[in-house]
């Protein structure tokens, strides 16, 4: 997965100057201004950007199907084609486009399973392009389908294409949606956050796919994602944007080992390293396990969500949990902190089981262990000042309605929001802020233990760096013992002392970070390893 | 705010209120007795012996239908709004219980619902008038009974989706009760839709009403009905037709009204999300 | 093979459920009629039999049983056909109903026919074209029309076409037959109550079919608003206008009694208004059963051809279509 050395090709898709307006009323007057980019066969040119960049808009755009209310502005838009020569397509009728679309660009979605028809057999859906093109016949049409299904290193192609969507996996599907791009051989490929909602392993597979694209078909990829990890890997040059303007464009080698804006090397740093730092100790922590955990498990009906599982965590440290989407990681997230009845075993923190307690004493003990979660979209209360969700968490663990409003007022000011937040909604905050408040909430009932559960997965690399610093000011200050729960082992290996690696509901591999890290022992967590992005170049 | 001033939700609140108000304030908006015969079969305009004019004309027994129909207006309004209440109270409380808890108290609780919504609706309202005899208390109960399972559906949808979020999680782990987290994390996190399925309702109750009048199963004679109006001005319609036609413009325009506001409420509801 | 008994243990369950149903509906309508028998013995008699009258009368036909005697004796002379003597029109009530059901059967049938193509293609051109002027007018109509109860609809459609343009019979008495003519207005009342519903929920489920990634796909591989709406957007649209058209039938069942005794229709309906007036005690518990079984079966067809048109979809679609009568097929409330 080296990076292509570049061939001085004239470029297939060539971007100036290109505007595209928003409505009245928005935040900004343009989704994206002014960008500039030539996209050249057998190359993949990653644009990279966190939320409000525009790259999604930048895709629509040269799909022409921008979404209603959003124009062209200015700029040019052209698309070379041998026998027809440059094509305008900031001209181009719907009609026109339609010839264009799945024939000449392609597009690559980021939700896989809900891109593809759930009541049509995929099969069939590929066939479909090229119905739609008028190429080939009914009789031929379903041998070619399952030949691109070969090609996308699929077993068993004839049982995958007589399957729907919900019978496959979100990577299966992917793959799916690559065919159906590749299908006409289009010169363009544009592939809108691909991997984003794939496991890491899937990824994988599908990067390592994509690139054969490149080298085989010869075809300009244009790949849009706010993972750096993932362009250290495959792009060959890179394009930074923010709220809609181009920072920096220039070869992978430039951007990522010299980049020369500054919102380019603050992106960059803060992507979370692969190399295990020193951790310092907290300060007069006192010695001794924490969090105790002993044949704890979880099933359901025939399902083993969880097997039993045993660790302890030493107290003011932090464990990461680390595995792929049904590892079992949530279900050991919610079993700690009792929000699901555990099948057997105990979870004891600092003395008290809360596998086991009921009734008063099971509310008295729920103080003690706290949970943030992911989504900072549905964590709050939308009808509820943020002061006062803070304030209830106090009054809970004993505070009178004055003590929790001070209190409330306080840890505001201490995760870096300002005490006048106090009475607003959770709507008049952002992602990064309302992780704040969450976090806020969580240490108002004064817990020894947090579990952060995916807790900065959803946000932005940049505003992800500050709440991971504040979780560990906080630490270091309160001498917290936390467990992090993560998919990402960039952030595995920043935040924490010990790792343990989950799959298929048990830990297969518990050690210290660096251990685990630099010498895994478990083939899974050795292929983890060896499936996360962008490990040598960033 | 702003979302809410819309033509629908103007025009809606307009009618409804209108109705509210001649409800409520029918002594002095009435110009005659509606109980008084006068004179039979009065054309609309004509004028009244002793003064005054027959607006809308008078019905079979000389009655002033203007004033049977401002009159008429206070038993839908009272017994649709009252009987959508009780509705609320009993579907709200069982609904949420149902989402919230789910397993076997949902399994029964939706059996049951299902049972009563497996009556067509005006065939469960015979049944029950006929049982218990038709009186106003006796039409509450059986619009109560009918229309508790709907509400009951919709919360208990609601309560079983947000029980999904993760604040109700975070209020779970922190030791709140089960009572607040139903009645102060989930329920005006519903009140949404809530609104705009009561504005339904009391459109889909005030028909039905009308309806059972329309089938005598109503109030009792003499009191003014706007669907008894209909049934006993049927057989002259083809003379009179204004015996008809005004009970029934009387009837259409405030279920109007509220479709309207329900609508419009939806739509400025979808607005907001949206745009902020 | 694992399918089909899949799909048959799923029917054997689905029927066990409505056998339940049932039955907890005739234990319903039974204790409400027959529960005070004194009631019941001066309906069947009439207000002027005396005290004495009604004991023997009482005696005689076991009322002084306990109760759930009387019940297990109701319903197995239900499930085996025996419905009771109608008190007002001196018959079997079985014999009673049988004809007047074919006639509303018959007014429904015709109702469905004219609804559902005009509901879903009115719902699918609004949706397809979502903030164009068709589409407001469609949900204006749809509101205006669902605002009008059945009987001000049939009073104004009779104004119009009865006593002004005197196209139309003002009643529809089936005296020499089923005829067009007279099918004309019941029918047209119908419709008006019920298609404005179906189609805002088609609408709607266009409009959230027509926003979905899926769609968007097809539109990114160059297919055209004819394809998309015929080969993606039905099929998956289909489903919730599906389940609405199903839970209009109970409501249908309650405007066909308006409108049959509006016009004089020798249908269910009228048989059932008649027996409420005379507290026909039978004949009302026989008609509520009918009523509730048409239901039933309805429901269960509704499921079967939600799980044909796609088997995963099925209790998302229901969840959505069931849970707010507004018609916004939303999932949460926030």
């Amino acid at each position: 997965m080296s990076p292509k050395i570049m061939t001085p090709e004239p470029p297939i898709l060539s971007v100036k100057s290109l505007s595209v307006a928003l409505p009245a009323g928005a935040d900004r007057p343009f989704a994206i201004h002014d960008i500039s980019l030539d996209l050249r066969p057998a190359e993949i040119l990653c644009v990279v950007g966190e939320s409000g960049s525009g790259k999604s808009i930048l895709s629509s755009t040269m799909m022409g199907a921008l979404p209603r209310g959003l124009a062209i502005q200015s700029g040019d838009l052209t698309l070379s084609d041998k026998a027809l020569g440059d094509i305008d397509l900031t001209a181009l009728s719907e009609r026109a486009w339609r010839t264009i679309r799945g024939r000449r660009i392609a597009m690559i979605p980021q939700e896989p399973m809900a891109a593809l028809n759930p009541s049509a057999k995929v099969g069939r859906q590929i066939e479909e392009v090229f119905a739609i093109h008028g190429r080939l016949t009914p009789k031929t049409r379903p041998a070619e389908a399952l030949r691109l299904i070969k090609e996308m290193h699929l077993p068993d192609p004839e049982r995958i294409a007589a399957s729907y969507p919900h019978q496959l996996s979100g990577g299966q599907c992917q793959r799916i949606c690559i065919a159906m791009a590749l299908a006409l051989s289009p010169d363009v490929l544009i592939a809108d956050e691909p991997t984003t909602a794939l496991d890491v392993t899937s990824q994988a597979q599908v990067l390592k796919l994509i690139c054969e694209l490149r080298d085989i078909h010869r075809q300009a990829v244009l790949f849009i994602t706010h993972d750096l990890g993932v362009v250290a890997d495959i792009a060959d040059r890179i394009a930074v944007m923010e709220k809609g303007r181009l920072v920096e464009v220039g070869t992978a080698e430039q951007i990522l080992k010299h980049p020369r804006q500054p919102y380019t090397q603050a992106l960059i740093a803060a992507v979370p390293s692969f190399e295990p730092k020193p951790r310092a100790p907290v300060p007069n922590a006192k010695p001794g396990h924490c969090l105790e955990v002993d044949g704890l498990s979880k099933t359901y009906g025939r399902t083993r969500a969880l097997k039993p599982a045993n660790l302890t965590v030493e107290r003011a440290t932090t464990l990461a949990v680390v595995g792929e989407s049904g590892s079992g990681k949530s279900t050991l997230a919610r079993l700690l902190v009792r929000l699901i009845e555990p099948s057997d075993g105990t979870a004891v923190v600092n003395g008290h089981d809360l596998a086991r307690l009921r009734g008063t004493a099971l509310r008295q003990a729920r103080r003690r262990i706290q949970m943030i979660f992911q989504d900072p979209f549905g964590s709050l209360n939308p009808r509820r000042s943020v002061g006062g969700t803070i304030a209830r968490a106090a009054e809970l663990a004993g505070c009178t309605r004055q003590e929790a409003e001070a209190r409330a007022k306080a840890l505001l000011e201490r995760v870096g929001l300002s005490a006048s937040a106090y009475a607003r909604r959770p709507a008049a905050f952002s992602g990064g802020q309302r992780q704040r408040v969450g976090i806020a909430r969580a240490l108002a009932m004064r817990p020894d233990v947090l579990i952060a559960d995916e807790s900065v997965s959803a946000l932005d690399v940049s505003v992800q760096a500050q709440v991971l610093t504040l979780l560990r000011e906080l630490q270091m200050e309160l001498g917290l013992t936390i467990v992090f729960i993560t998919h990402d082992l960039r952030v595995a290996a920043q935040i924490s002392d010990r790792v343990a690696v989950m799959r298929s509901g048990e830990i297969v591999e518990l050690a210290d970070t660096a251990s685990i890290i630099l010498d895994p022992q478990h083939p899974y967590t050795r292929a983890l390893i060896a499936a996360a992005p962008g490990r040598g170049a960033i | 705010m702003k979302h809410f001033r819309r033509p629908t939700i103007l025009i809606g609140a307009g009618l409804v209120g209108v109705w509210v108000l001649v409800a409520l304030f029918a002594p002095l908006l009435a110009p005659f007795d509606p109980l008084k015969s006068l004179t039979p079969l009065a054309s609309p305009g004509a004028p009244a012996p002793g003064g005054g004019t027959f607006w809308l004309g008078t019905d079979l027994l000389g009655r002033d239908i203007l004033s049977r129909l401002i009159y008429g207006a206070r038993p839908v309004v009272a017994l649709s709004t009252l009987a959508t209440l009780t509705a609320y109270t009993v579907g709200v409380s069982a609904g949420l219980l149902a989402g919230y808890y789910g397993r076997w108290i949902d399994t029964g609780l939706s059996f049951l619902a299902n049972v009563i919504l497996s009556f067509p609706v005006l065939v469960l309202y015979i049944v029950v008038i006929v049982a218990l005899g038709p009186s106003p208390i006796n039409v509450v109960i059986a619009v109560t009974f009918a229309s508790a399972p709907a509400v009951f559906r919709i919360v208990r949808t609601i309560a079983a989706d947000l029980k999904q979020r993760d604040f109700i999680a975070a209020a779970v782990i922190q030791g709140e009760s089960a009572w607040r987290i139903l009645f102060i994390e989930i329920l005006p996190n519903a009140t949404g839709p809530l609104t705009v399925d009561f504005c339904l309702r009391l459109g889909y109750t005030t028909i039905i009403i009308g309806a059972l009048g329309f089938l005598g199963l109503g109030l009792p004679p003499p009191a003014p009905d706007w669907g008894g109006m209909v049934n006993e001005g049927r057989a002259l319609a083809f003379a009179f037709p204004h015996l008809v036609i005004f009970p029934c413009l009387a009837i259409s325009s405030l279920v109007l009204g509220l479709s309207l506001l329900a609508d419009g409420l939806n739509e400025a509801r979808d607005a907001q999300a949206r745009g902020s | 093979m694992i399918k089909l008994t899949h799909a048959l243990t799923g029917l054997g369950k689905r029927l066990g459920v409505m056998a339940l149903t049932m039955l907890t509906v005739s234990l319903l309508v039974f204790l409400v009629l027959e529960v005070n028998v004194d009631e019941v013995a001066a309906k069947v008699l009439g207000q002027f039999s005396t005290a004495a009258q009604r004991h023997a009368w009482l005696l005689q036909n076991g009322y002084f049983d306990p109760v759930p005697i009387r019940y297990a004796r109701w319903l197995w002379g239900f499930v085996t056909g025996n419905w009771g003597l109608s008190t007002y029109y001196h018959a079997d009530v079985r014999d009673l109903i049988l004809p007047r059901l074919a006639a509303t059967g018959v007014l429904m049938g015709a109702t469905l026919a004219v609804t559902i193509p005009l509901a879903l293609g009115l719902g699918i051109l609004a949706g397809m074209r979502q903030g164009s002027g068709v589409d407001r007018g469609v949900s204006v109509l749809a509101i205006v029309t669902t605002s009008i109860p059945e009987f001000a609809s049939a009073v104004f459609l009779s104004a119009i076409f009865v006593f002004g343009l005197g196209w139309l019979p003002g009643v529809s008495t089936l005296s020499s037959g089923v005829t067009i003519k007279e099918l004309v207005l019941p029918v047209t009342v119908l419709t008006l109550s019920s298609a404005g519903y179906i189609a805002r929920m088609t609408r709607v489920s266009m409009v959230e079919v027509m926003a979905s990634p899926y769609v968007r796909t097809a539109r990114l591989k160059g297919a055209s608003t004819l394809r998309i709406v015929f080969a993606h957007a039905l099929r998956n649209a289909l489903g919730a206008p599906v389940t609405v058209i199903m839970l209009q039938i109970p409501w249908l069942l309650s405007g066909v009694i308006v409108v049959e005794v509006f016009f004089a229709y020798p249908g269910f309906g009228t048989l059932l208004y008649q027996a409420s007036v005379n507290s026909d005690i039978y004949l009302i518990e026989a008609c509520a059963m009918i009523g509730v079984v048409a239901v039933v079966v309805s429901q269960l067809i509704s499921d079967l051809i939600n799980t044909w048109l796609n088997p995963r979809l099925v209790r998302a679609i229901r969840k959505a279509a069931l849970q707010d009568p507004t018609v916004s097929v939303e999932a949460s409330a926030g």
